[in-house]
């Protein structure tokens, strides 16, 4: 049973997680500006069809609006956050050109990105237990050549706490 | 702890006028592409906003930029007019500059030199009719 729509593929997780373009902090709105009728529009239409999901889940702070049909140009306007506009003329431009100079002016570099990743990583240690929304494993049960959990496999009857203190009772 | 600007989230936004009833406040509607998670797929999502707008130039349908106050202005005014995008009837095309409406340009239609020869017969004749009815009077 196949998907529905034209190109059910942009509906999916892993194509919209594979957007490169993550905007700067400072990028607060983004304009779209495009015809629905022209040759020199049909890059911008690409754009907007293909590639806006891609950006908006990037971003998701970001607001993006469409218009459609106001001007003769197709353009793309950005509102900083300093009060600075950037506009570009997108007409006559292919979807994947559209895409790569916003990255080029606007986007995060790739090595911002790492930074970034690296400082995530340094709040976090690999090697603590607890739950899973701020560790990477629960228990010690967890890992290969550990003890199983008894939930699943009961302890050998040395290693219960009930045995040994019969055992220290005993003497 | 002092937030300098924004007592608010959204420090710039672009929205559509839809009310000015309102002594020096414009209500401005403002869509923001949310995803829906089964169908995973973006639809407007509307929220409206009330801006200071101290001249009363906006006009119902016009395109606005909202600047976030520094602090409330009222109980539900936070952000103020920053510019007007789009005027509604008045479009500029910011690359060219000039007036347009929808995919044309207005610029073109006054000009009395792409009028072919019929048009200035037409015209003539009109204004000869004009000065006839004048002179019968």
């Amino acid at each position: 049973m196949p998907m529905k729509g034209r190109f059910p593929i942009r509906r999916t997780l892993q194509y919209l997680s594979q957007g490169d373009v993550i905007f700067k902090s400072s990028v607060k709105v983004m304009t779209v500006n495009y015809n629905t009728a022209g040759e020199l529009s049909e890059g911008a239409r690409k754009f907007v069809f293909f590639n806006i999901p891609q950006i908006q889940y990037k971003n998701p702070w970001v607001q993006i609006m469409l218009f459609r049909n106001m001007t003769p140009s197709p353009f793309v306007r950005f509102y900083l956050d300093n009060g600075e506009q950037v506009l570009v003329d997108i007409e006559d431009k292919t979807h994947k050109e559209i895409n790569e100079h916003i990255k080029k002016i606007l986007g995060k570099s790739k090595e911002m990105l790492e930074k970034e990743e690296r400082e995530r990583k340094k709040l976090s240690h690999p090697a603590t237990f607890g739950p899973k929304k701020y560790h990477l494993r629960e228990c010690m049960c967890e890992i290969e050549g550990q003890v199983p959990c008894p939930a699943f496999v009961p302890l050998p009857k040395e290693m219960r706490g009930k045995y040994k203190a019969a055992m220290n009772k005993e003497e | 702890m002092s937030v300098p600007r924004g007592a608010v989230h959204a420090k710039w936004i672009v929205g559509k006028v839809i009310g000015t009833k309102m002594q020096k406040t414009a209500k401005v509607r403002v869509t923001r592409l949310v995803l829906d998670p089964y169908l995973l797929k973006f639809f407007n999502k509307r929220k409206t906003y009330f801006a200071h707008d101290p001249l009363q130039q906006c006009m119902v349908g016009d395109i606005v930029l909202l600047k976030a106050l520094p602090e409330r202005r009222s109980k539900h005014v936070k952000h103020e007019l920053a510019e007007i995008v789009f005027k509604v009837g008045n479009v500029i095309d910011p690359i060219t500059g000039k007036p347009c409406a929808g995919t044309r340009f207005l610029e073109n239609l006054s000009d009395s030199e792409n009028l072919t020869e019929a048009d200035t017969t037409y015209l003539s004749e009109k204004l000869q009719e004009l000065k006839v009815c004048s002179t019968e009077k």
